[in-house]
């Protein structure tokens, strides 16, 4: 504020505080007891475009949005006759409108001031569009860091992918060459075979087109999205991808997850990555298992009342005890290949999900062996 | 194509590759038995069987390494051809070295595959039959008396009957009937033949 329009402080023989208020970075506005602002300092200047003469004397519901705009002065009202505050002294996060019709995200925080003159109320206005672009930055890191993770997970499962993309690619070589020779020796006789053969040869070239789509829809690079759905429906979706891994390894993996557990609200591609990446750590850590003690259970249930579990258990070497704290760190692996990225996203994923990742050493019965990795997923709040 | 009795034993867990193979065999008149896994084809082997085996390397439950050990342990004399995915050349490399015929990689020209399964036959023929040729000579042998087993054993070393004679403190005219009769009996065309079957009976 460039003029001084109080005396209060001059009159009051105090120190003069407009200079401190001016060299504020936040916006300071005073208003009477109905919303008429008495007083700006320099930074709501520039923070809302407005000379101070076009604020002085105005309601301040000018610099707000929507119903913050047209109640404001409803809650003021509401204020003096209840003293019910909505806002004083607790400071709230809202949108404010600047003199050019842009909106931007504000923290302001309110006090009050009972003075000769009367009720005042004080404002400080904070912009927040620094500090929310910094948070969103970090988000699309972080969403970013979770797609390079996942693509990079379908890069070291391309040999099971390869061998997966031969089985249906062999079968359509052998039926083409066995057609050719059977022209060759007597069309008309043979017509049955060839048919069955070209039959089979169409449905073998939908079955490999079948494993591009399943591993192109996970790798695809999308913004995270949440939608309502149940977990054994998300993890439907991922179990041939899984299943790539543990065919390749000669590794059962047995499925059990109720499709009657409650909706959640999750996104789909994010929650069916760490499924495969738990279940792909499973296959990693059972490398010296005997052939018929591998095995991996996936398996999920309703842990509390609003809370489920997804479990995957393996038979494997288990967990070093030394590096159980470290396990969900950044860049720590005891893999020879891999950055050691794996379970800090899955972490990471979970958490932003409202869930929690943890593991425990299967030792409950006699003869147990291995790791149980297990995340909670909160179930979706119906109202 | 082939003349070969024998058939091809495939297992495989897939079962397009297998109803493939088995399509494609047949257009080459090999007769193709299947077998969806290693423990259903060790289930219904017979040491019997003439023929091939076409195994795949990467299989779930027993896998084709394995079930060539178990069926070296049985004294399997059929030859064994691997069929391998990408980057199972280390584990086709160790079925070789344990005496697999051959590997053919994921996914294969036809006819290299029917070439391959063309010369197991063969082979596994031409075994055979020197096998069942080798149980002739010896029951032949067992017909002989002990003097024209004594005289056999000089003659495919090379003695003449003179020496012979002397040897054994008979006459020459007696070696001479001993020695007709083991011809005779032995089934020999000619004293080569002879010396072929004794190397027979000595393996």
């Amino acid at each position: 504020m460039s003029e001084p329009r109080s005396t209060n402080s001059e009159t009051e023989g105090a120190v003069r505080l407009d200079p401190v208020i001016d060299a504020m970075i936040e916006s300071m506005i005073v208003i009477d007891e109905n919303g008429v602002m008495e007083r700006v300092n320099k930074a709501t200047q520039k923070m809302f475009g407005y000379m101070p003469d076009e604020l002085l004397g105005k309601n301040i519901s000018m610099l707000m949005v929507g119903s913050d705009r047209s109640r404001h002065d409803d809650y003021m009202h509401r204020y003096k006759q209840t003293g019910v505050r909505r806002i004083i002294g607790i400071g709230r996060d809202v949108l404010a409108l600047r003199k050019d019709g842009s909106n931007f995200p504000a923290n302001i925080a309110v006090g009050e001031v009972n003075g000769p003159e009367g009720r005042r109320f004080v404002g400080l206005v904070r912009d927040l569009t620094d500090q929310r672009e910094l948070e969103e930055q970090a988000l699309r890191r972080r969403e970013e860091m979770v797609n390079v993770s996942r693509l990079s997970t379908m890069g070291e499962m391309a040999a099971a992918m390869a061998h997966e993309l031969n089985q249906p690619l062999t079968a359509i070589a052998n039926y083409g060459a066995a057609c050719i020779r059977l022209l060759e020796h007597d069309p008309i006789g043979n017509q049955e075979d060839i048919r069955e053969a070209l039959q089979e040869i169409t449905d073998q070239a939908h079955r490999a087109g079948e494993v591009i789509r399943r591993t192109r829809s996970f790798t695809r690079s999308t913004d995270s999205e949440r939608e309502e759905t149940t977990l054994s429906k998300v993890a439907a979706q991922i179990r041939s991808l899984a299943e790539l891994d543990t065919k390749a390894n000669n590794i059962r993996l047995n499925w059990d997850i109720p499709e009657e557990l409650l909706p959640i609200l999750v996104d789909p591609i994010q929650i069916q990555q760490v499924i495969l990446n738990l279940i792909r750590n499973a296959v990693d850590a059972m490398r010296d298992t005997a052939p018929d003690e591998r095995i991996i259970d996936v398996s999920a249930k309703l842990t509390g009342p609003h809370e489920l579990r997804l479990e995957v258990r393996d038979r494997g070497i288990g967990v070093d005890e030394s590096a159980a704290p470290e396990i969900f760190n950044a860049f720590y692996t005891t893999k020879s290949t891999g950055m050691g990225m794996g379970l800090a996203i899955c972490r990471t994923i979970i958490l932003a999900h409202g869930g929690t990742l943890r593991f425990r050493k299967n030792d409950k019965r006699p003869g147990d062996t291995g790791s149980t990795f297990f995340f909670t997923i909160p179930t979706k709040v119906s109202n | 194509m082939s003349k070969s009795s024998g058939k091809v034993f495939i297992v495989d867990d897939d079962e397009a590759v297998r109803n493939s193979l088995r399509l494609l065999f047949k257009t080459v008149n090999i007769e193709a038995v299947t077998f969806e896994s290693g423990d259903t084809f060790l289930h219904d082997y017979d040491a019997d069987w003439q023929g091939c085996i076409v195994l795949d390397i990467r299989m779930p439950g027993t896998s084709g390494l394995e079930v060539q050990k178990i069926l070296a342990e049985r004294g399997n004399t059929l030859p064994i051809i691997f069929i391998t995915g990408h980057g199972d050349v280390p584990m086709a490399v160790e079925a070789m070295q344990v005496g697999a015929f051959d590997f053919v990689q994921k996914p294969f020209r036809d006819q290299e595959l029917v070439d391959r399964v063309s010369q197991a036959l063969s082979l596994n023929q031409e075994e055979h039959e020197n096998a069942a040729h080798a149980r002739q000579v010896l029951d032949c042998y067992n017909d002989l008396t002990p003097r024209e087993k004594e005289v056999m054993h000089c003659v495919v070393k090379g003695q003449a009957n003179k020496v012979i004679a002397m040897d054994l403190d008979v006459s020459q005219r007696t070696v001479e009937i001993h020695r007709a009769r083991v011809m005779e009996k032995m089934k020999a065309r000619s004293l080569a033949d002879l010396v072929r079957m004794a190397m027979l009976l000595e393996n």
